[in-house]
């Protein structure tokens, strides 16, 4: 599928269907858009560093480390965070530099969607909450990291982490099941 | 004297009352600190001030949070967290899981979340056990986890307790919260409202027609839709609603992102007026499968009656082949064999007569069935074998005619008749049919539960066409033989091997005694089977005697007396029996309880069972009977495996075993809200509130199969 292609689809993300193209800036003053990475698997996380439920996978390394796995695996890992300014997780400028780099975040682009837009076209209803579009551009997955909504950093363990279950299945050549949860956490903060 | 003693022990009340009130004023027995954490204070509370052995109470999770701090709903909707209670109770204490009152929307574009604001009680039920000491005071711990929202979450716990002095007493009401509790109370979800629920689905969403009742005048208000279910309707929507004659439709987007329509929506419907009026209770509950088409009133049964008739017709044949007819095969193997020598004609004439008493019994069973329930009676398939009396009847008729193929005596030319040469044995083939429906009646074959539970449900006249298409089934195949003997040639020719047969089968007969003499020990005790040994006994020898002295070798006066003291005998222990077990019957105290199955089956209780449901925990009901020689192969089967049961403890799964090897009317009326009147039935709960009924004949894969469908 081409980029143009892409552009004209409009509307919310739905799994399954092609997911909507979009353009952001990311905290090293670069624009990015999802078209740049087709042919690639790209990977979607809401955050908010503040909320319990992102610390509970940030604070436990669970998350750096499936977004160095994939990376390495050559996916896109890309960080979105849609608080409006003044909101819980907004940050900017060398606040938020401070914050990624003391979070140890390992992801290839942190794009700051301070208006919503991108959020709201994609559904993101809560931090964390993962979107996987495979590389011809259609969305593989998008719902919960895992299935256990908790805050505590014990429970990952014992939890199946639907991104590395989605992950494997796909580049496997296999079928993503689930290919949809309820995805948990705080609300995003618009 | 008496009133005299009546007065002190009143008086000697009254002092510990007196000092139970001046202790409190200076040391209040019950024991509950509010604690706070960051923006919730939260509390152990109870419904009342003093607790008595064995009794069932409310206690609860009080949260009051800051002004615009929010909880969460058991679906907590796009974002959040439901509160957890983790107890830290003393031993035999048991909690039920938490009762939830209906929550309002809280939105925050584009994200909309189900919880409450303010403050909120959250029930639970408590059990106390009988072994708690008058006078102790007994220490109730928790350690309740959730989510606080407001713009940020925070997840709070707390380590609570309470403390309850224990008292033989009424309860006494806690005035601080007893209000409290009514109020929450009224905030819970009913079940029994009078409105006609019913949910139809298509590509975009769900559409739930209400149908007032015939009372209902006033104005509903705005209805909300609060799904028990994640995922599964698009929550964010506009829930569109209309009115129509009958009542209202209420529209609800589904999820784009669900790939199929779902099987089924549960959830609770909150109006803004009242359901039984203004100001009446403002949430129901309803649990229902989705229909693809819009319900017709015809379309809601679940199946028509040709389905019924070809379901009791393929059902009476499957019967011939479940555990509890297998036995009395035998008794039909001899008889073909019988006919395997004699002419065409009169082989069909006793296929057609098998089939008359095949047909005749199952006319006779619909006819009491229908009018032991017209006369209000709660009863089901099966049910003569609910009745001692009827079960030690049974023994003995099965006994004898264990004895007479063992060749103890022979019946003149009635009964089986093996002169393959003679003709003759029509009552045979009829005491056959009679015989084998009679035996089948404990047994379920799959297609025959839905069959007979649509039945019941229907006019006379139809129940009358199932039960005889049931019939007409489990004939079939021996009316089939019958007209094309040619079949029949296959079996070898008569000779002494039939003989051997004849014997073997009495064996067979015999355990098939041994069964019914363990069922009937089930149901009325071990005295009850003493009293039926007794009978076999005493029946065994009318019949030796009766073998001995009434044949054609003795003299005719030896024959006459020889005849008259077995059917005194016989005749006589048949009536010992059937008024003898009924006496020596235990009432209660006996159930019949598959053990070594690892599993924890509690006693079936309905208002349990829908108190589970209604938590949103899985619940695995067992419908069965001693007398149900299915339900244990079953059992063995499906329960003795490791994996079932690990499955079950993984998943939480509460199990119940209704056990209707005795006549129970809320076990029958548990029956026909499945639309059911035999067992075995094997019904799963899941945690979101679908309905499962497993098949008849069920195996470990089955059940696991079953048990994925809930959500861990």
């Amino acid at each position: 599928m081409s980029s143009a292609d892409k552009e004209t689809h409009s509307g919310t993300a739905t799994v399954s269907e092609p997911a909507p193209d979009f353009t952001l800036t990311s905290t090293a003053g670069k624009t990015h858009s999802l078209s740049d990475f087709s042919g690639k698997y790209v990977i979607l996380e809401w955050i908010n560093f503040d909320c319990p439920f992102v610390k509970k996978h940030y604070r436990s390394g669970n998350m750096q480390e499936i977004q160095k796995k994939y990376r390495e695996e050559g996916a896109v890992w890309l960080t979105i965070c849609s608080s409006a300014p003044g909101k819980q997780g907004y940050f900017e400028g060398q606040a938020l530099d401070d914050r990624i780099e003391k979070e140890n975040w390992m992801g290839d682009a942190y794009l700051l969607d301070s208006d919503g837009k991108v959020g709201k076209m994609y559904a993101a209803k809560t931090t964390p909450h993962m979107y996987i579009i495979d590389p011809d551009g259609v969305l593989l997955y998008a719902g919960a990291i895992d299935d256990t909504p908790s805050t505590k950093q014990e429970d990952i363990p014992k939890s199946i982490n639907y991104v590395v279950e989605a992950m494997t299945a796909s580049m496997a050549g296999e079928e993503v099941d689930p290919s949809y949860t309820k995805a948990y956490g705080c609300s995003v903060k618009y | 004297m008496r009133g005299k003693a009546l007065i002190t022990s009143k008086v000697i009340h009254l002092i510990v009352f007196l000092v139970a009130i001046s202790a409190g004023l200076n040391n209040s027995p019950v024991k509950a600190e509010a604690v706070r954490v960051g923006h919730v204070e939260a509390e152990l509370v109870s419904e009342v001030d003093e607790i008595s052995p064995g009794q069932s109470i409310w206690v609860g999770l009080h949260l009051k949070m800051d002004d615009k701090w929010h909880v969460y709903w058991r679906n907590p909707g796009d974002a959040g967290l439901p509160p957890k209670i983790n107890w830290d109770l003393p031993d035999g204490f048991e909690a039920g899981s938490i009762t939830w009152p209906h929550p309002e929307r809280i939105e925050v574009e584009p994200v909309t979340s189900f919880g409450y604001y303010r403050e909120v009680l959250l029930p639970v039920r408590l059990t106390v056990p009988e072994s708690i000491q008058i006078d102790d005071t007994v220490e109730l711990k928790a350690n309740p986890e959730w989510l606080v929202c407001k713009q940020v979450c925070i997840p709070g716990e707390a380590e609570l307790s309470l403390r309850l002095p224990v008292s033989q007493d009424h309860p006494s009401y806690n005035t601080a919260w007893s209000d409290k509790f009514n109020q929450v109370r009224n905030n819970l979800p009913l079940k029994e409202h009078g409105w006609k629920i019913s949910v139809s689905g298509d590509e975009t969403g769900f559409s739930v027609e209400l149908v007032k009742p015939q009372w209902f005048e006033a104005d509903i208000g705005q209805i909300n839709f609060f799904p028990y279910k994640q995922g599964v309707v698009d929550i964010s929507s506009i829930q569109e609603m209309t009115t129509n004659d009958s009542g209202y439709v209420l529209l609800i987007d589904r999820n784009p992102n669900l790939k199929q329509i779902p099987d089924s929506l549960s959830g609770v419907l909150v109006s803004s007026s009242g359901w039984r009026g203004p100001d009446s209770e403002q949430a129901i509950e309803f649990v229902l499968p989705v229909t693809s088409d819009r319900p017709e009133a015809e379309a809601l049964a679940s199946i028509n009656i040709w389905q019924a008739l070809l379901f009791a017709f393929i059902g009476g044949m499957i019967l011939n082949l479940m555990p509890c007819v297998l036995p009395v095969l035998s008794i039909k193997i001899l008889g073909f064999v019988n006919q395997a020598g004699e002419e065409r004609g009169k082989i069909f004439a006793h296929g057609l007569i098998f089939t008359a008493g095949v047909l005749l019994s199952f006319i006779a069973l619909a006819v009491v069935l229908i009018l032991l329930r017209a006369g209000g009676q709660e009863l089901g398939w099966g049910f003569q074998l609910q009745s001692p009396g009827f079960l030690a009847g049974l023994s003995i008729f099965m006994f004898l005619f264990a004895l007479n193929l063992l060749g103890v005596f022979e019946i003149g030319t009635s009964l089986t008749r093996l002169d393959a040469g003679q003709s003759s044995g029509w009552s045979g083939s009829f005491l056959n049919g009679v015989t084998a429906t009679v035996v089948a009646t404990p047994c379920t074959a799959p297609f025959m539960g839905s069959a007979l539970g649509f039945s019941l449900s229907q006019p006379a006249w139809v129940s009358l066409s199932i039960f005889l298409f049931l019939g007409l089934g489990m004939a079939f195949p021996y009316l089939i033989l019958s007209a094309f003997p040619r079949f029949l040639k296959l079996l070898p020719k008569p000779g002494r091997w039939m003989e051997s047969l004849k014997q073997f089968m009495g064996f067979l007969l015999l355990a098939t005694v041994i069964w019914l003499a363990w069922v009937l020990g089930v149901q009325a005790g071990v005295n009850s089977v003493a009293v039926l040994m007794i009978a076999l006994l005493v029946s065994a020898l009318g019949g030796w005697i009766y073998g001995r002295w009434g044949g054609q070798v003795s003299s005719s006066s030896a024959r006459t007396v020889a005849t008259l003291l077995a059917i005194v005998l016989i005749l006589g222990s048949f009536g010992f029996s059937v008024s003898g077990v009924g006496l020596m019957a235990v009432d209660e105290g006996i159930s019949y309880q598959f053990s070594g199955d690892g599993l924890d089956w509690l006693k079936f209780d309905p208002d349990h069972v829908a108190e589970l449901i209604e938590s949103g925990q899985p619940v695995f009901i067992d419908f069965t009977a001693a007398w149900c020689l299915s339900c244990q192969v079953n059992e063995k089967v499906a329960f003795g495996s490791e994996e079932v049961r690990q499955r079950i403890a993984d998943l939480g799964v509460t199990t119940f075993k209704a056990d209707w090897t005795r006549r129970d009317d809320t076990i029958t009326r548990a029956l026909a809200e499945y639309g059911r009147n035999s067992v075995p039935l094997y019904v799963l709960h899941t945690n979101d509130g679908e309905e499962i009924i497993l098949p008849e004949i069920i195996t470990p894969e089955i059940v696991l199969d079953a048990l994925n469908k809930i959500d861990s």
